[in-house]
């Protein structure tokens, strides 16, 4: 209250001074305008600094989330972690007594450590404990919840059987099973003076045989192609380089996709149901620890070549219509053919199931009359040729219906096609062992993959500053590297089911972190469009301000130096 | 003679070594048009030819992108409904019935062009308007439309700069998205768009140096406007003429070498030193590794014997077929009576097909009202006390 009678004061007394009125000069401003002035300009000044500014400075800020950047290089750069691939290899010995057994076992496991050169990957010789090995070889192939195992996957039994009349040992693998058993002459049992005997020597070379392809792969895929290993021949190196060309990128699920096409209106509906529950769902079953499949059909009835691809030609020596190798990439008509449905995120693997006319059935490869071939990355492709059927006119027409029988080879050679597809090693000749081989090079590459996505990342969130990282990227980063954690300990305790169950986890993550959505933004701006977008902002308002503002600084400056003087 | 026999054996070997280092396993074809509007005939043109020039050479459909902002074929205008063609004389329909365009209209963005080279799309995006090219992959990037100094225009409405483009192509080599990149690009100033660029394993090549245009080739006088832009127009007479088919053995130092600045009118420009060998190994590279298409087909053939072949393979599955059987009845015997039903939903469950689930409408708005209500009463409560404030403040000083 006082203040305000103060104000109303010093006006009057400007009035009635009558030396300032002379000279035609404003009047001086009463110390209460400028004490207005001072306030309305510290309240522009106040909104801008304390609403203004933090609202610009949060609405232009980038959320970066903060990643653990050093833990992710070190990981791509593989310091966190040397995988290594222990396998279990059980010996069952049920006519050997415990003493001698052991021996063999000594021996045999100092003759594949002298063998072996890649140290990442090694076998582990023990003793069974029951010697009902059918039992345990016909349990490990079959689907088994390996995340709940504590103990190390058995990767092979191997059980020695004595023979009389062998000259030298010898060895049978059980197809179905992971079971090797090998026959000696009872007489070749060694004696624990020596160090060395034939059998234990035949059996550290056989088992080397037997993983020397997966040894040779693994170390491949460690090491990248420059690195390979002395052992491995380069027609292995090049059969397993190809090998990993033509397979699939690795995905959670992959789409299987049977068509059948052809140019007429016959075949028109074929036992697709059954032929899928027969051959292929067997083969889908062992391979659901490494990846989820789902399935889907279709007929397409007057499908036609693309207009460019090379026609079949006739061969009279054979009576075979025949088509060249080099034009078979141009067989499917990817353009008019339906074949890439949009399901789902996971990629799709065609298998194309081709009738051909009647007027030009039989249809063959014409090197070396195969009927199907495979699509690196993409797919099989089978002709089937039914019998004709003659009708009264005397034309001949495919038949309307396919039945189970006739689409069993198709089918067989689509399952083939599918393991090819998923990189399954060819060697050693046991499908199980194969399946187990698959899951540890994929837990393998996956590793590798997730780990390398991470290094990529952390580079990515250095070398581009403006680019937004979400709180989700940096859940899904600390979710990848605690399972690539566990990959780790589970591949050095020997396993792979779990190790390979934790790494495709951390693969999906890693992919989603990398390739999240809000990761994107035209991040540059030049100068030069900085000022445009504030110019017309910030002149009309900035001006005014800042010269008020400094009109304000030089008051008070001179004031102080008033007051001083 | 045996030393000799070795030493060639492994000479051989070296070449093979080299060879699948070199190779790639797949191509993809990014073909981008920026530019709108009737008067921008040609720059759809450029497009389309070179579209059915990588389709010749054997690219399929679902690994061409092709982004067309507008459709010339169905435009009022157009004298010849239906059809586009790249020159006057009208020989080759480039519209055809055959072509598959991926991004159409104003899908063309700046935006989903970032989106699609480093693959940040929405789960439902289908795959065929996805780059789906990966360590293997050779990808050609090919751009036409208006551009200035390090700029492009989209649609007259925004533009990418040649930083994001390069920071785009950046994110792609470190998730090993491509194996190598040929980028061309035809418009005015089109050296300026790759001066970024900093990534391994690229090509660059554009139509005309900082400050230059880039001309139009020829008008079609029934059509009424140009039909193909020069420098476009000579990489593909090279490539229609040169290259006939996916055996060629020409390389991009044969292309290079073809552009002739009188013919163009403007000096185009190549840069090499991304490429690891620079110039001298990148000129090796053949034309085809990316405008063809690689596709080792693998036939099988049934009499082969080897493990992992076909026969071996066939009678490993028919043994897994024949125990999963065996399976199936030990449990249907354990079953009993219900034996048949049991079997058959055994075989519907191996079969991991997902049960449809029927998608009923949902619920469009995001279901926070009361955290909205918050902020709405926050907001007002904020400029009440402000307003209480000011009042107070005003009437102290008045």
């Amino acid at each position: 209250m006082t203040t305000k009678t103060g104000d109303q004061e010093s006006p009057l007394a400007s009035q009635v001074d009558p030396q300032t009125s002379v000279s035609r000069v404003p009047p001086p401003e009463t110390p209460a305008a400028v004490q207005t002035r001072f306030r309305v300009i510290a309240a522009f000044w106040a909104v801008i600094i304390f609403l203004g500014f933090p609202i610009w400075w949060k609405t232009t800020s980038i959320y970066r989330a903060s990643l653990p950047l050093e833990e992710m290089v070190h990981w791509a750069d593989g310091k966190t972690c040397r995988p290594v691939f222990p396998l279990e290899i059980h010996l069952s010995t049920p006519s050997l007594p415990y003493i001698e057994a052991q021996h063999l076992l000594r021996t045999t496991q100092h003759t594949l450590d002298d063998l072996n050169e890649f140290a990442a990957h090694h076998l582990r010789l023990k003793l069974a404990n029951d010697t009902t090995g059918d039992h345990t070889g016909q349990d490990s192939s079959e689907h088994v919840n390996y995340a709940a195992r504590e103990t190390p996957d058995t990767a092979l039994t191997v059980r020695l059987l004595p023979q009389e009349g062998l000259a030298s040992p010898r060895s049978e693998l059980h197809a179905a099973t992971t079971q090797l058993d090998v026959f000696y002459p009872p007489s070749q049992i060694p004696v624990s003076s020596s160090s060395n005997s034939p059998l234990s020597t035949f059996i550290a070379a056989e088992l080397q045989q037997l993983y020397g392809e997966e040894k040779a792969t693994i170390a491949h895929i460690l090491s990248g192609d420059t690195a390979r290993l002395a052992s491995t021949s380069p027609q292995l190196a090049e059969d397993i380089s190809r090998r990993l060309r033509r397979s699939m990128k690795y995905a959670e699920t992959y789409h299987l996709s049977f068509s059948l096409f052809t140019p007429g209106a016959e075949p028109s509906s074929w036992d697709i149901e059954a032929a899928v529950n027969e051959y292929v769902s067997p083969l889908l079953q062992a391979l659901s620890p490494i990846s989820n499949f789902t399935v889907d059909t279709q007929v397409q009835l007057y499908a036609n070549f693309a207009p460019t691809a090379p026609k079949p030609e006739y061969d009279e020596s054979e009576a075979v219509w025949t088509l060249k190798k080099e034009g078979l990439s141009a067989f499917v008509n990817a353009a008019e053919w339906p074949l890439n449905p949009s399901i789902g995120t996971g990629p799709t693997i065609n298998f194309i199931l081709y009738v051909p006319d009647p007027s030009q059935s039989p249809l063959v490869v014409k090197e070396n009359s195969a009927s199907s071939w495979i699509v690196p990355q993409w797919g099989g492709v089978f002709l089937l040729n039914p019998p004709l059927s003659n009708d009264e006119q005397g034309s001949r027409s495919n038949p309307a219906h396919l039945s189970l029988g006739s689409l069993g080879p198709a089918f067989m050679t689509f399952s083939h096609q599918l393991l090819t597809l998923l990189g399954t090693p060819s060697t050693p000749a046991s499908l199980p062992l194969r399946l187990q081989t698959s899951i540890r090079i994929r837990a393998a590459t996956l590793l590798l993959s997730a780990s390398s996505t991470m290094g990529s990342l952390a580079r990515l969130t250095e070398s581009l500053p403006s680019i937004p990282i979400p709180a989700t990227v940096a859940t899904s980063v600390s979710t990848t590297l605690s399972h690539l954690t566990a990959t780790c300990s589970h591949l050095r305790e020997g396993r792979f089911g779990a190790a390979l169950a934790s790494a495709r986890v951390a693969e999906t993550e890693a992919e989603r972190s990398f390739f999240e959505k809000s990761m994107v933004g035209q991040v540059y701006f030049p100068d030069e469009h900085k000022v445009a977008v504030y110019l017309p902002l910030l002149g009309p308002i900035g001006v005014p301000l800042v010269v008020g503002l400094l009109r304000e600084l030089k008051r008070i400056a001179a004031k102080r130096k008033a007051k001083a003087s | 003679m045996a030393l000799l026999f070795r030493f060639l054996q492994a000479f051989a070997l070296l070449l093979l070594a080299s060879a699948v280092a070199a190779e790639h396993t797949s191509n993809w074809a990014v073909l981008v048009s920026t530019s709108r509007f009737w008067f921008n005939y040609r720059h759809l043109a450029n497009v389309l030819s070179l579209y059915r020039t990588v389709k010749r050479l054997g690219i399929p459909d679902s690994q061409i992108i092709l982004m067309l902002p507008d459709d010339m074929a169905c435009n009022p205008r157009n004298a010849f409904p239906g059809t586009v063609y790249s020159n006057a004389d009208r020989a080759v329909d480039l519209y055809g019935d055959n072509i598959e365009v991926d991004y159409r209209g104003y899908e063309v963005t700046v935006e989903n062009f970032i989106r699609l080279l480093t693959d940040r799309l929405d789960e439902d995006v289908p795959r065929s308007k996805r780059l789906g090219s990966d360590a293997g992959s050779n990808v050609l990037v090919y751009m036409t439309g208006h551009g200035g100094d390090q700029f492009l225009k989209f649609q007259d409405a925004e533009e990418i700069g040649a930083w994001d483009l390069a920071d785009a192509f950046g994110q792609m080599w470190e998730k090993k998205r491509y194996h190598e990149l040929l980028f061309m690009i035809d418009t005015c100033q089109a050296n300026t768009m790759y001066t970024h660029f900093y990534s391994p394993n690229i090509v660059a090549t554009g139509s005309s140096e900082i400050d230059q245009s880039s001309y139009s080739h020829h008008a079609d006088n029934d059509v009424g406007v140009a039909v193909i832009d020069r420098w476009t127009y000579y990489v593909l007479e090279f490539l229609e003429t040169q290259v006939t088919s996916v055996t060629s053995k020409l390389n991009l130092g044969d292309l290079f070498d073809s552009y002739d600045e009188s013919k163009i009118h403007s000096q185009p420009g190549v840069r090499w030193d991304l490429f690891p060998g620079g110039e001298q190994e990148g000129r090796l590279r053949t034309v085809v590794d990316f405008f063809g298409n690689v596709q080792n087909v693998e036939v099988e053939n049934a009499n082969a014997t080897e493990p992992g072949s076909l026969k071996e393979d066939l009678a490993e599955i028919a043994r897994l077929v024949e125990r999963w059987q065996k399976r199936d009845e030990e449990y249907s015997a354990i079953l009993g009576n219900s034996a048949q039903n049991s079997t058959e939903d055994l075989h519907s469950s191996t079969l991991n097909l997902k049960p449809k689930t029927t998608v009923g409408p949902s619920k469009m708005a995001e279901d926070n009202g009361w955290g909205k209500r918050l902020v709405g009463a926050s907001v007002v409560g904020a400029c009440t006390a402000i307003w209480v404030a000011g009042s107070i403040l005003g009437r102290s000083s008045v």
